[in-house]
């Protein structure tokens, strides 16, 4: 009786917490699909409202001419294919290299291990703005276009994150797993490739997810390596330079329904990946 | 064990040390592609009075820009005295001794050096002056939000990896909401966080916050100073606790299950597995999400940007400013060593502390 009764309050404690924290993410992306359904005249209205409601009538009045304009926009459309082509191999790319050097650094055994991994950080180390200059003159300097110049300079960011964060995990896989491998005559790579990395499959996920979403949303370096070939600009770029055609000033719902457009692919995305983020790593797998 | 193998087969250790130079490679490849010149390029340009986009000769000056930034006295301040009586003058009012302008005693040459503050010790009163005050108060800014922010994202990641790491109906979709802040593009979410904190009724928190009978409705939350910097750090806790939580999830997965499993038969409670079970192993993930989070802190931009303009900077705003506003390009160039070296020393304070390197 009295165990049942404890279950119910933690249960109920759980799913309060939960609402909780559900509401604290979610109420600005509500707000973000509830701007983007009002006019300009109803953005105005105070005090704000929950929904868009007509000014003076008070009923539910709302509008999908910011979609249209955002969907009209052929300029938007480009930025999404961009986007996805340099957060793709971004991500690709990244995940290649931090699983190699993260493997290295979590489980071989070499000298100067230290070093590397501070001389990767280090390549992160400094704010955006300061090295901007010096990439820019390293991507003209190689001939490269705006796009493969994005893909090769948001490494700086990416790499550092997917090498150090893996080889994290990695030192958290048992060794033992390794020495039985080697003890069954597989070489060092084929201990990595075949065993250790499918182990590491969660972290793998989430990685890619996190550094896909950082290209996805990177601003300062597009903005600044597309200003001379703006059919490459991607979407957070082309969505800060939306003049608007509905509202004269800064059109706000505009950028509010591109945003809800934007982040829609990328939630579609992590509830097609959110399963490998949890997957069930056999506990028998990883006895250390 | 291991020893007798590898002495029995030196190759083997060798085989282990190639294989690890083969995997760090490419990466080292692309770090010397495209980061050894721009950051070389920056140590470099930090010594010298270069200018953006601009013919003028440049000349090398040391570390002049940064004397300039971290330039720091104490004087002194003197009462004023009354020149009657020869004693110190005092406010007829509080009855306060007066002392004399700041401005009088600050140096002058060769910057001016601007007030950063006064404080009385031993019955003498010293000024604190800065000769790049601005900066000084970036580098303030920049600290308190980054260890407000990244302390308050590391809980409430923490609590919600936790919460999404229990079993419950909804799982699915939840981890895809939970990542909905960290996926907005944050130059549009600081634009919408701007409308939200907007100083009228037009935004939804002074509507809320009106609600609950707090304030007029009329909170100017972007341009009062007690205001600004909590807004910004509730901003940013938003915007990352996804990122967090994501990555201590990560962790948590690895974590087989049962070690707690014999923890229970061992008569551990929740609250002991909690800290030497979940914890302990979850260091190595905590380290790492840290070490990440602390790096894009102390380089905040957008947020900084978008928020508060010019009326407040970040080290990284100021930077910008530097850079594009005042084509200071060398001055700008030394800001952003002094972040790579706040940063510096954050990591490896990380990495001591929670021992990312030690091996087993």
């Amino acid at each position: 009786m009295n165990r049942t009764l404890r279950n119910v309050v933690s249960t109920g404690l759980f799913w309060v917490i939960l609402a909780i924290i559900f509401v604290y993410l979610v109420f600005p992306f509500y707000w973000a699909i509830n701007s983007s359904l009002k006019t300009e005249a109803q953005l105005q209205m105070t005090p704000a409202t929950m929904v868009p409601v007509h000014p003076n009538r008070g009923t539910l009045a709302p509008t999908l001419a910011n979609y249209r304009a955002v969907l009209g926009n052929l300029t938007f459309a480009r930025g999404l294919a961009n986007s996805l082509i340099v957060a793709v191999s971004v991500t690709v790319i990244s995940l290649v290299l931090g699983a190699f050097a993260g493997f290295a650094i979590g489980k071989l055994r070499f000298r100067g291990k230290t070093v590397s991994m501070y001389l990767i950080l280090a390549m992160t180390m400094f704010p955006q703005v300061t090295v901007l200059a010096g990439l820019y003159a390293v991507i003209t300097q190689f001939n490269l276009s705006a796009v493969p110049g994005m893909i090769l300079s948001y490494l700086i960011f990416t790499l550092p994150f997917t090498a150090w964060v893996l080889s994290s995990f990695f030192r958290g896989l048992p060794s033992s797993l390794m020495q039985a491998a080697q003890v069954d005559g597989a070489t060092p790579f084929q201990t990595f490739s075949k065993i250790l990395l499918p182990l590491t499959t969660p972290a793998l996920v989430t990685t890619g997810l996190l550094s896909f979403i950082a290209a996805w949303n990177e601003y300062l370096f597009a903005l600044t390596f597309t200003s001379i070939e703006p059919s490459a600009r991607t979407v957070p770029v082309v969505i800060s330079l939306f003049t608007g055609e509905i509202a004269r000033q800064e059109p706000f719902g505009e950028i509010m329904a591109a945003t809800v457009l934007v982040t829609l692919p990328l939630i579609i995305l992590v509830l097609i990946f959110q399963n490998q983020i949890i997957a069930g790593l056999t506990a028998g797998a990883v006895k250390g | 064990m291991e020893r007798q193998a590898r002495s029995r087969r030196p190759s083997l250790a060798e085989r282990e040390e190639r294989l690890a130079y083969l995997l760090l490679l490419p990466t080292f490849l692309v770090i010397l592609l495209i980061a050894i010149y721009p950051l070389g390029k920056v140590f470099h340009s930090s010594l010298t009075n270069q200018r953006f986009a601009s013919g003028e000769q440049v000349e090398f000056v040391g570390l002049g820009n940064y004397k300039i930034l971290l330039g720091l006295t104490i004087k002194e301040l003197p009462p004023t005295i009354d020149e009657q009586t020869g004693k110190p003058e005092r406010n007829p009012e509080t009855n306060q001794i007066e002392y004399v302008r700041p401005i009088q005693v600050l140096p002058r040459q060769p910057v001016r050096y601007r007030e950063l503050g006064q404080f009385s010790l031993l019955g003498k009163r010293y000024v604190i002056g800065a000769s790049d005050r601005d900066f000084i108060l970036a580098i303030g800014n920049t600290l308190v939000f980054t260890i407000a922010s990244v302390f308050l994202e590391t809980v409430l990641g923490l609590i919600i990896a936790l919460v999404m790491n229990s079993k419950f109906k909804l799982r699915g979709a939840m981890r895809a909401v939970m990542l909905i802040p960290w996926a907005i593009p944050t130059v549009v979410s600081a634009r919408m966080w701007q409308w939200m904190l907007a100083p009228t009724r037009v935004g939804i928190i002074n509507v809320l916050l009106q609600k609950l009978e707090i304030g007029n409705g009329q909170i100017p939350f972007l341009r009062t100073d007690a205001w600004a910097l909590p807004a910004i750090i509730a901003v940013d806790v938003w915007k990352t606790t996804p990122f967090m939580a994501l990555l201590l999830l990560a962790g948590l997965q690895l974590i087989p299950q049962d070690i707690y499993e014999a923890a229970e038969v061992d008569g551990a409670g929740k609250v002991r597995q909690f800290w030497s079970i979940t914890m302990l192993l979850l260091k190595p993930t905590l380290a790492v999400a840290l070490i990440f989070r602390t790096l894009d802190a102390l380089r905040v931009f957008d947020v900084f940007q978008v928020l508060l303009a010019q009326t407040r900077y970040s080290m990284a705003t100021y930077n910008y400013y530097q850079l594009i506003g005042n084509r200071e390009m060398g001055l700008s160039s030394a800001i952003g060593v002094i972040i790579f070296l706040f940063i510096f020393v954050f990591a490896t304070m990380y990495i001591r502390l929670l021992g990312v390197e030690s091996d087993e």
